[in-house]
């Protein structure tokens, strides 16, 4: 496990961030834009600007083989831009939402991609190819609050939403003619357009913060904002799941997860350090911290000369400085992603937070 | 034209699909009812354990079944029934009987519940002792007039900070986080 790649982009909060798939070009959200960085040794230099939004920006998401990338804003719009000679061109998507949209993730299809909103419902994106324009359907049924999160199974049909209503949901986004119908699995055999395929609860109904599907697709794991995490392992459509295994954490509120395999999960939030959570249909548990203690440069004591100690007490009026926490984020990390997977394992993820920090773990 | 005042208008009432428009409690997993009644009769059992000297068991028993479904008598019944026993246990018992509440089946089910009690007994006593200490002018010098009748709260106030500081250190922060979130009140 090496040292964690740290950048420090500019001090304002990324509310996502996303890599191309060269991983060569990073997209993060910064207030009202978009900032394309590009990978120059060992660094991101600042290469593009995305502006079109004129309220804070809150998804963004590459699509790993088109290149395209969609994002989305509290000013209610989202914009698919497209590389051409005169740079990123931007479309706009007709969302028809009268609150916020609150996430944005493209299907692994990539010819649809889903919109959370705080109008209760989820646009479902798709480009019309007779109009020459992204058109959306609206997933609404059994909504009752703002969609916090949205995540995709690998068929590109289920979507998982998970909601301040306090439930994690899991929909069919099939549309006609721009789907394959899919294979039949635990989550359900005929899957027409809003099909609730599965609902989830837990205990004290606290609201979602971001909801996962396992690689294979056959799990959900969602967290919320009571510091837990739950599992749901589905057995038959129409059926009870299997296995619902919620625990409850004796530290902050996680505020993303992404699995590692089938059996790990990596989570963070307000604690500002990314946890590894192991288990498997009998149980889950914490089982640590990604950050390795006693990196160099955090050491608790550091040997400090007798004139330091002192010019620290007249400036400071204390020797230690603690106005840093000793973890790698410096505030909470909003988004996790994966970014080096291979043979069912992740390899490589990476965090963005309110601290204007990007960090590459190694796993 | 008769005037219509339009800015009073409530348009919620007028939407289907508002959220006002909708019974939220049918989000929530459903608590059962409880009647005052069942809840004196286990705080009956609880004194009796307590009396006989297991306020382990009676502590135990009193988180394992707190009357979410009960009205507020009810609550204030199982709330001084909690109280009691939690200024009946002393200071060194405290870690090592939460330490074991924990490590057992369903444990942070119930501290989460004890913390929750832990709170509604602070702002219990804070409302009693400050409609107690009115005063007919703000001067600022608040403190001279709250000591009076603050001496009975502060004791209870006492017991409840120490036993808020033993539960943090075993449940940690995200204790307190899920008393702040759950919709099942106490």
């Amino acid at each position: 496990m090496g040292p964690p790649e740290v950048h420090h982009l500019f001090h304002h909060p990324i509310a996502d961030h996303s890599f191309s798939a060269d991983r060569q070009t990073l997209a993060v959200a910064r207030e009202n834009n978009v900032d394309l960085y590009q990978r120059a040794g060992g660094k991101f230099q600042l290469k593009d600007e995305l502006t079109g939004h004129d309220k804070t920006v809150t998804g963004v998401d590459i699509a790993p083989n088109t290149g395209k990338i969609v994002t989305c804003s509290q000013d209610r719009n989202a914009y698919v831009w497209e590389p051409s000679p005169q740079g990123w061109k931007p479309t706009l998507v007709l969302l028809r939402i009268n609150r916020a949209a609150t996430c944005v993730r493209w299907a692994p299809s990539e010819t649809k991609f889903a919109v959370g909103s705080g109008a209760r419902l989820i646009p479902v994106c798709y480009f019309e190819e007779e109009d020459n324009w992204w058109v959306s359907k609206h997933l609404k049924k059994p909504i009752r609050s703002t969609i916090t999160t949205v995540a995709w199974h690998p068929n590109s049909v289920l979507l998982a939403a998970g909601s301040t209503d306090g439930h994690a949901r899991v929909f069919s986004s099939f549309v006609k003619g721009v789907d394959s119908r899919p294979e039949p699995s635990a989550w359900g055999e005929r899957l027409p357009f809003n099909t609730v395929c599965g609902e989830f609860l837990n205990n004290t109904a606290g609201w979602v913060h971001s909801v996962a599907f396992s690689p294979s697709g056959n799990a959900l794991a969602f967290a919320a904002h009571d510091s837990s995490l739950t599992v749901v392992y589905p057995s038959a459509p129409e059926q009870p799941p299997r296995a619902v295994i919620s625990i409850s954490t004796q530290l902050l509120p996680f505020k993303s997860l992404v699995w590692s395999s089938e059996s790990e999960i990596i989570a963070a939030g307000f604690d500002c350090e990314a946890y590894r959570l192991q288990g498997s249909e009998q149980s889950w548990q914490l089982a640590g911290s990604l950050e390795s203690k006693g990196r160099p440069g955090v050491q608790d004591h550091r040997e400090e000369s007798a004139l330091n100690m002192f010019k620290q007490m007249d400036l400071k009026g204390k020797v230690t400085d603690d106005t840093k926490l000793k973890t790698v984020h410096q505030n909470t990390i909003s988004t996790i992603r994966v970014f080096e997977a291979g043979a069912g394992t992740v390899r490589k993820i990476s965090t963005s937070g309110v601290d204007g920090r990007v960090v590459i773990w190694t796993l | 034209m008769a005037t219509v005042n339009w800015r009073t208008i409530n348009i919620d009432a007028l939407d289907p699909d508002s959220p006002a428009n909708f019974d939220l409690s049918t989000l929530t997993a459903t608590v059962a009812p409880v009647s005052t009644a069942d809840v004196q009769s286990l705080a009956g059992q609880i004194r009796q354990l307590l009396r006989g000297g297991d306020n382990e068991g009676a502590l135990q028993g009193a988180l394992e079944n707190p009357p979410y479904g009960a009205d507020e008598r009810g609550k204030d019944v199982h709330l001084a029934t909690v109280i009691e026993i939690l200024q009946s246990i002393r200071q060194s018992d405290m870690s090592p009987m939460l330490g074991r509440i924990y490590k057992s089946p369903g444990g942070t089910e119930a501290l989460d519940v004890l913390m929750k009690y832990i709170y509604k007994g602070m702002s219990q006593t804070n409302a009693a002792s400050t409609t107690r200490n009115i005063t007919p002018q703000a001067t600022g010098f608040s403190q001279i007039h709250s000591r009076g009748g603050g001496e009975g709260g502060g004791q209870a106030m006492s017991v409840l900070l120490s036993w808020h500081e033993k539960v943090v250190e075993i449940a940690g922060p995200g204790c307190i986080v899920r008393v702040m979130t759950d919709r099942r009140t106490v």
